[in-house]
């Protein structure tokens, strides 16, 4: 790859977005409520995807959630992820119902497991970005 | 019943053409597809002045972004009817449906589909990346590293837990379509491997180790499909779509509704009901298997097995010769070629070739119903076509 920079694809907020890339810069991963059928959604839309309302309000996730599914990646998916092998991605059930992608935070790989508990690190990129990332909950998984 | 009109029996693919696959350096994603193309022309006796439609998917290794339109240019064909299509793996059983849609409702009588690219030796640094990354999305999925194969894992590691599944089951799928490819001429990869290879080859994305994944292959693939009434004029093996059906039930992965139990379940649901049949009644298979977990999920969702038992029915043999349902018999994307999108094509040509009794020492002993199903973008896509001889008409 002579001399090609090759930068991380980071997100580029959109109309139905930018409120969900504002809430992380801010610290809150914003998840919209409907207010006409009480679907709670992850991604953002301007409309409810179970029932077409526009009526949605935005509240911030409380931040815990707990493991669906994960993959620890060894072999990166382009050299912009060659130096974070290796890392796991998840599919985190937030505890408001949505389920997300996100990536650990860490690499205590051997502490991952189907329905671990996990807390929210929202992790700045630099100044527009910042992800919702997560790390594992170990005390409270210990003291529960 | 939601629908009463079917294709069944009103459309047959006359013609199967190949490119050279595996490590083809040199030659162009067009080059290889118009080489396929004259292969298949071939194989139906037809001249290219009866084609007066093109369906395709696009070739990550070249520039076209209307890839069935320079396709024909290159080959100096001008069609009434042409798309290219975009459903990601499932591309290859949408456009063999979309094609018998069209010739059945008179938009074109005689249907080339085509598909090649270059993936192995074609591509620039800048297009494997965009590969590798622009077919998730950029704001939910991609900033956390998560390609395609990772969805894909990450399903495959769900069905473990919830199913018991194991390392070992998957492997199976892998040694038994190398089984297959060594029967194969041009297939990429013959050398015999065993679980313990692929539980040794490298990890790139649990529970994934190199040999769960597909190859990166070079190579096109060329099917004719024409009418009914028209077939016997080309081919004394006409192939009659019996049936299709397609399914899409999400973009992102973390909107699958189950992560263990995909639309493949309602796509052949579709086809078998349009073709008369039961998951049964089909001699051999043709399954998208980008990895082997895909295979061991699809077995139970196309209706091969139950819920749950897919690993089980691998490892008790029942995917080869002998077995319940003989799939991949060219070796699949696994050992005998996977160029991206034309991949499930090679399903395709296989399960033709099957059903004409045309496979010399990897024959189907009296296989006269196929089913070929492609699916994409983290079991996003799919496609059922159901397939078979004259006697099943
Ligand atoms: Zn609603």
């Amino acid at each position: 790859m002579n001399g090609l920079v090759i930068e991380k694809p980071l997100p580029t907020a959109d109309g139905d977005s930018q409120a969900f890339w504002e809430g992380l810069r801010s610290g809150r991963l914003l998840l919209q409520h409907c207010a006409d059928c009480g679907h709670v959604q992850y991604y953002q839309q301007r409309i409810c995807r179970q029932c077409q309302s526009d009526n949605l309000q935005l509240k911030p996730a409380s931040g815990k959630g707990t493991i669906h599914s994960y993959s620890v990646v060894y072999r990166a998916p382009g050299p912009a992820f060659k130096d974070d092998v290796p890392y796991a991605v998840l599919l985190v059930d937030l505890e408001e119902g949505p389920r997300m992608v996100s990536s650990l935070v860490g690499k205590d790989f051997d502490a991952l497991d189907f329905d671990a508990p996990l807390t929210l690190k929202i992790i700045q990129i630099n100044d527009e970005v910042s992800l919702p990332c997560f790390e594992l909950a170990i005390n409270e998984l210990h003291s529960s | 019943m939601r629908n009463s009109r079917s294709l069944r029996g009103q459309v047959a693919i006359v013609g199967v053409g190949q490119s050279p696959s595996g490590r083809v350096p040199g030659r162009s994603p067009l080059d290889l597809t118009a080489d396929a193309t004259l292969k298949a022309l071939a194989d139906a006796n037809m001249n290219k002045s009866a084609i007066d439609g093109v369906l395709t998917g696009n070739a990550f290794a070249s520039s076209f972004h209307r890839f069935s339109i320079a396709l024909s240019e290159y080959l100096n064909i001008q069609p009434s009817y042409s798309n290219t299509l975009q459903v990601s793996g499932a591309t290859a059983g949408a456009a063999v449906n979309t094609a018998a849609a069209a010739i059945h409702a008179g938009l074109a009588e005689t249907v080339l589909l085509a598909c090649g690219d270059s993936l192995l030796t074609g591509m620039t640094p800048d297009m494997a990346i965009r590969a590798m990354t622009e077919s998730r999305d950029q704001q939910y999925e991609m900033p956390f590293g998560i390609p395609v194969a990772n969805t894909f894992a990450m399903t495959a590691h769900r069905h473990m837990k919830e199913y018991g599944t194991t390392a070992e089951q998957f492997a199976q799928v892998a040694v038994t379509f190398r089984e297959h490819a060594r029967r194969t001429p041009g297939a990429q990869k013959t050398e015999p491997i065993s679980i313990e290879d692929v539980l040794h080859s490298k990890m790139v994305t649990t529970p994934y180790h190199k040999l769960d994944c597909s190859l990166i292959s070079d190579g096109a693939v060329a099917l004719i499909l024409t009418s009914a009434e028209k077939a016997k004029e080309y081919t004394q093996h006409p192939v009659y779509i019996l049936g299709g059906g397609e399914y899409y039930s999400h973009e992102h992965i973390f909107l699958m509704p189950t992560l263990t139990q995909t639309g493949a379940v309602e796509s052949s649901k579709k086809a078998y009901q349009m073709a008369g049949i039961t998951a049964n009644d089909i001699d051999v298979a043709g399954i998208y298997d980008c990895f082997t977990g895909t295979v061991i999920m699809m077995l139970e969702d196309l209706g091969f097995c139950k819920k749950g038992e897919g690993g089980a029915f691998v490892e008790s043999g029942e995917i080869t010769y002998g077995g319940k349902i003989p799939t991949n018999t060219h070796g699949g994307m696994l050992s005998y070629a996977h160029p991206g999108i034309p991949a499930a094509w090679f399903h395709f040509a296989e399960v033709v070739r099957q059903l004409r009794g045309a496979c010399g020492e990897r024959q189907v002993a009296g296989a006269e119903l196929g089913l070929v199903h492609t699916l994409g973008a983290g079991f996003s896509t799919q496609a059922s076509t159901v397939l078979g001889t004259e006697n099943t008409l």
